[in-house]
């Protein structure tokens, strides 16, 4: 390349700054000083002529008249006036157009939408319609006379004078918007619910501890209530707790307390009240602090325990016939201790299903309420907090482990990895190398 | 082209028959062949018209332009250098004979072909497209000095290329030129001379 220098003198000039002036390139006060020192220094001159006849020769390089496709001017020139006209009759902005185009996308983020929307609705729907379904209640007919002969909101003391629900002295429903309408039924569904809840409970056999099976006529059912209750003096709500164990005759049957250093105390326990007083019980849990979480669940055991008394009395007529033949009737030895046998087998289901009677029972009469108890916690300034000493120690100690353990970990990982590593570098790597030629390769040829 | 988005087709076919050669020599003088020339100058103007409507001028309309054919030009290099690596099909070159009847100064094109790429693009937009430094720095994303630099070195590494045996020839040296502003005291003492 041309970059030897053969001037004899100093030159106040780049070079490129005399390229630049002969491509008009230059700032005007500095094409005023190039252009003098041109007419001064004939070498640079000389450089000026060798740029003028490069591109001169450059410019050599010519082209010959391109054979253009006049149908392609003419399809253009149609294309070109379609666009206008287009432009003009729609008279749809940008914005639009960019909207018109992507319909096909917005279509499909609009449908997708609605069947996540369907989806998620659908367990809500569903859980609405049980509700309903088990109050009696049918949404689609509102107008429909309550179950029992009068009117049960008169009952639950929400009749007003908007009342929507014809009555059955024929008062005519009054109009109302809908709103209301909605929040009525709310409210109407919530009361219904806890007033079958509380006539569960008092059919319940649950006003003595071991109700006698064939006095049941009544349905037996077994009541879970959980509640989750943030507490604001938790030593306090830890007391009150057992003082209304005591006084509804209940127990616990599992309690776990957690009362960590500056951090809230929380209280998870499994109560046991007596299903009668169930309702009182956990009316004074609630007094207690913030309710953030209240299920309560009932399970219908008639069926169960009446199998289980069936068979039970069919399993003890068993037994005494069995003692029967072995005290009136005689035979080889081998008969009488198959009799035998046959006496402690059934005498073992009969205990068994005693125990599974009594369960089930102490179950109904005993209402389980799982109870978890946090505090609102407040973080104190003065709390004790481990010395800086000890944190340091405790820091270089997890740092050294974290160390060891990184360490360990990326052996671990060498050795693991390792072989298969190598095994796929030994295949992959010739290939890449292949393609990588063979790109390079093309580029040179294409550019 | 503002007249042609305010609603005029005729202002579309005026820029057509005025820049239709100069895209057609853009593409010809950087691919060897003249019938995908054609079609990437046509391609050229069919992107222009669909982007018509997002056309603002914010810069010349032959620099927008060009910069479209930079743009159409990158894809069919991306595509040849594809094809040619992975289907083993290089771009397909005219045949020479009839193209050297038809196109003159064929030792410049050769001349040209073994420049840099930078620096060739840089070499042709200034000769050819008669693009300034600052439209050629806009249009390939470098700063402007640099334009100037790499378009000195394009020209002295063509000189030689051209006329092997005027090495002898020279460029000033860089080392020793100064700026006219740079070194009053070497002014003060060359007016003395002079």
């Amino acid at each position: 390349m041309i970059t030897e220098v053969h001037f004899t003198e100093v030159h106040f000039t780049a070079p490129e700054e005399i390229m630049a002036l002969l491509d008009g390139e230059l700032a005007a006060d500095r094409a005023r000083l190039v252009t003098a020192h041109l007419e001064e220094c004939a070498e640079c001159r000389e450089f000026a002529e060798i740029l003028r006849s490069g591109a001169q020769a450059v410019l050599s390089w010519t082209l010959p008249l391109a054979s253009a496709n006049p149908d392609f001017g003419k399809r253009l020139a149609d294309a070109a006036r379609e666009v206008t006209v287009q432009e003009r009759s729609s008279g749809i902005s940008r914005w639009s157009a960019y909207h018109r185009r992507h319909w096909v996308a917005k279509a499909g983020v609009a449908a997708l939408l609605v069947v996540v929307a369907l989806i998620s609705l659908r367990p809500m729907m569903m859980m609405k319609n049980e509700r309903e379904a088990s109050l009696g209640i049918s949404p689609a007919a509102p107008t429909a006379p309550a179950p029992t002969g009068l009117n049960i909101r008169e009952q639950l003391g929400m009749a007003g004078p908007q009342d929507r629900f014809t009555t059955n002295d024929g008062r005519e429903e009054q109009r109302l918007s809908i709103e209301e309408l909605k929040a009525q039924r709310e409210a109407l569904i919530d009361r219904l619910q806890e007033a079958q809840i509380s006539s569960n409970l008092a059919v319940s056999p649950s006003t003595t501890l071991s109700p006698s099976p064939t006095e049941q006529s009544q349905p037996m059912i077994a009541r879970n209530v959980a509640l989750s209750i943030v507490v604001k003096d938790f030593d306090f709500s830890r007391g009150a707790v057992d003082a209304i164990l005591a006084r509804h005759h209940g127990y616990a049957a599992s309690l776990n307390a957690s009362t960590q250093q500056n951090a809230a105390r929380s209280l998870q326990a499994s109560l046991r009240v007596p299903a009668g007083e169930l309702n009182a019980a956990v009316a004074e849990l609630k007094s207690l602090g913030h309710v953030e979480n209240e299920t309560q669940a009932g399970e219908e055991v008639t069926q169960q325990h009446a199998d289980l008394v069936a068979r039970l009395m069919n399993s003890r007529d068993t037994e005494q016939r069995l003692q029967a033949i072995l005290l009136q009737r005689t035979g080889k030895i081998s008969d009488v201790l198959a009799v035998e046998q046959e006496i402690a087998r059934v005498r073992g289901e009969i205990e068994q299903m005693e125990a599974e009677q009594k369960s089930l029972e102490h179950r109904v009469a005993f209402a389980i309420i799982d109870l978890n108890l946090a505090e609102e916690y407040k973080a104190q300034i003065g709390s004790a907090s481990p010395s800086i000493s000890t944190r340091l120690h405790n820091a270089v100690v997890v740092g050294y482990r974290a160390a060891v353990e990184s360490a360990v970990g990326v052996v671990l990982f060498v050795v693991e990895y390792g072989p298969s590593a190598i095994v796929w570098l030994a295949i992959l790597a010739p290939l890449t190398w292949f393609l990588y030629r063979r790109w390079t390769r093309a580029t040179s040829l294409v550019s | 082209m503002l007249t042609f988005t305010q609603g005029s087709p005729e202002a579309f076919t005026e820029l057509f028959a005025r820049y239709q050669r100069p895209i057609d020599g853009f593409f010809r003088r950087r691919i060897a062949d003249p019938a995908r020339a054609e079609e990437l100058t046509q391609e050229t103007f069919l992107a222009l018209l669909h982007a018509a409507k997002r056309y603002e001028p914010r810069a010349l309309f032959r620099t927008y332009l060009y910069a479209i054919a930079l743009k159409i030009l990158r894809a069919h290099r991306r595509k040849a250098i594809f094809r040619a690596a992975f289907f083993g099909r290089s771009e397909t070159t005219p045949d020479p004979t009839r193209q050297d009847a038809t196109e003159t100064g064929l030792w410049v094109r050769r001349a040209v072909a073994q420049l840099e790429a930078t620096d060739r693009e840089i070499l042709l937009l200034r000769e050819f497209e008669q693009l300034s430094y600052a439209e050629i720095a806009d249009l390939l994303q470098l700063p402007i000095n640099t334009v100037r630099s790499r378009l000195f070195r394009a020209r002295i590494a063509l000189r030689e290329l051209l006329n092997p045996s005027s090495s002898a020839a020279a460029a000033p040296d860089p080392a020793q030129a100064t700026s006219p502003g740079g070194n009053p005291q070497m002014m003060a003492e060359k007016g003395q001379r002079a």
